[in-house]
């Protein structure tokens, strides 16, 4: 196939790349764009180690042809420091040892962060079927709770405290 | 005319030219989700995919006595719309169970349908609903009953011209409840075992005056179990008329041995699961009842 020529936001900057309309966007975000946080597993959208956020929801970054993300906004888990911050929830995944091997990480992050955006304190339910549809094949799913758990009472009192938004 | 090996149409008019234009060598991709994984395997080779994303036929719209979806809408779309729980609560208890949140937030209810496998999660509950489907070609919209679309597994009755475009559920009778339960190996990213889909419909004497049972992955395509809800029309509900219904229902389904379950595996199940479906269809009715 012909490579064409491909315009999204990464992570609040625009970028233009040359790719062929087969390509993912996974391959192209590791590839074109040297961001290779978001891993690739299985290829088969059933792992969840490529999700990143495309239009403000988590998607499988391996199930989408690079093409369909023109014109949009993708957050990849590079994006979710600020000025050199970590985000609450990756900051409570240190803390709490909510990983391992770390493979799957950069998934989980974005689900949870996708959780995080739209829900400030989520059930223990809520939490599970965020990451529903990633896999974590060594350490297991009881971190990943008390992470989210402690990540969403950190943005609870931020923003009781800050007035923020 | 030359057509690019992908493209994103800004009108309908457009696509449906290449459709005619291509036929099968033109593939719409919707969500992609299945698709994508079809042509890295060899599965589908089209020379020209078109997406329609720019078309906005992701719309969910309630009409006087009728529920329009876009064939582009996503699971997603679909578990945040109150209408749909509220008049049609079994689609969204599928599309609950359906694979994981990146998974629905890409895959779209017109894509469950078009792939045609006996295992489409979405599929038995749309039929309980007596939902209908908009085949559009440049020559105009043809709307056909969903459950005449399948023909086989991956094999439905659409033609090379024809983009699925919008799916109609009919505003149910007063007094209606239905069911979704879906059996799989885990309750996320699980393709079924079995998947069924039980309605009813009840008079005011309280008889049966519309029954559905619909099942998938127990045949060639998605099926109505017809000798089951015959069984159960006209006649007032109890225990022992849902048990002989879900013996018919086992009766009728014809399922294969495959990786996922066992030919009789799946016997034994459809016979528990359409008891199960039909008890808590009935429960609802009760609640409904009581609730006024």
């Amino acid at each position: 196939m012909a490579e064409m020529e491909i315009k999204f936001d990464v992570n609040g900057k625009q970028v233009r790349v040359s790719a062929e309309p087969n390509k993912t966007l996974l391959s192209v975000l590791r590839e074109n764009l040297g961001l290779t946080g978001t891993k690739d597993g299985c290829s088969s959208g059933d792992c969840g180690a490529c999700v990143v956020m495309l239009d403000d929801r988590p998607v499988n970054s391996c199930m989408v042809l690079a093409p369909q993300a023109e014109g949009s906004s993708v957050v990849t888990i590079e994006g979710l420091a600020s000025n050199g911050e970590l985000h609450p929830v990756q900051r409570a995944f240190g803390e709490t040892w909510a990983f391992q091997c770390g493979f799957c990480t950069p998934g989980i992050l974005v689900s949870c962060y996708a959780l995080l955006e739209s829900n400030d304190d989520p059930t223990r339910e809520e939490i599970l079927t965020a990451v529903a549809g990633n896999f974590c094949r060594c350490t297991g799913y009881q971190g990943v709770v008390k992470a989210v758990e402690q990540a969403a009472a950190e943005i609870r009192a931020a923003n009781k405290s800050g007035g923020g938004s | 005319m030359s057509i690019p090996e992908y493209t994103a149409p800004a009108t309908l008019d457009d696509a449906l030219g290449i459709k005619k234009e291509l036929g099968a060598e033109a593939r719409v991709i919707a969500g992609g989700t299945d698709l994508i994984l079809r042509m890295r395997d060899k599965v589908f080779s089209p020379s020209v995919l078109i997406d329609l994303r720019r078309l906005s036929l992701d719309g969910i719209v309630l009409s006087d006595n009728e529920m329009r979806l876009g064939a582009f809408a996503s699971l997603s779309q679909i578990l945040e719309s109150a209408e749909i729980e509220r008049l049609f609560p079994a689609l969204p208890a599928g599309c609950r169970e359906f694979a994981g949140p990146p998974i629905r937030n890409r895959a779209t209810l017109g894509g469950n349908i078009v792939n045609a496998s006996p295992a489409a999660d979405l599929v038995p509950p749309l039929i309980a609903y007596d939902t209908s489907i908009v085949l559009t070609s440049s020559d105009g919209d043809r709307v056909l009953s969903l459950v005449e679309f399948f023909v086989g597994p991956g094999q439905s009755v659409i033609k090379p011209d024809e983009i699925l475009t919008e799916i109609r559920l009919p505003v149910m009778p007063p007094w209606s409840a239905a069911t979704f339960i879906k059996l799989g190996q885990r309750r996320s990213m699980a393709i079924s075992q079995v998947n069924l889909t039980t309605r009813l419909s009840i008079d005011e004497s309280g008889a049966v005056s519309d029954a559905r049972i619909v099942l998938g992955a127990v045949a060639p395509v998605p099926m109505r179990a017809v000798a089951a809800e015959e069984f159960l029309l006209g006649k007032e509900l109890s225990e022992e008329l849902l048990n002989g219904a879900a013996q018919k229902a086992r009766a009728e389904v014809t399922p294969i041995s495959d990786v996922r379950a066992s030919h009789s595996y799946r016997l034994e199940m459809t016979e528990v699961l359409v008891r199960r479906a039909l008890l808590a269809t009935w429960d609802e009715l009760g609640r409904n009842a009581t609730d006024g």
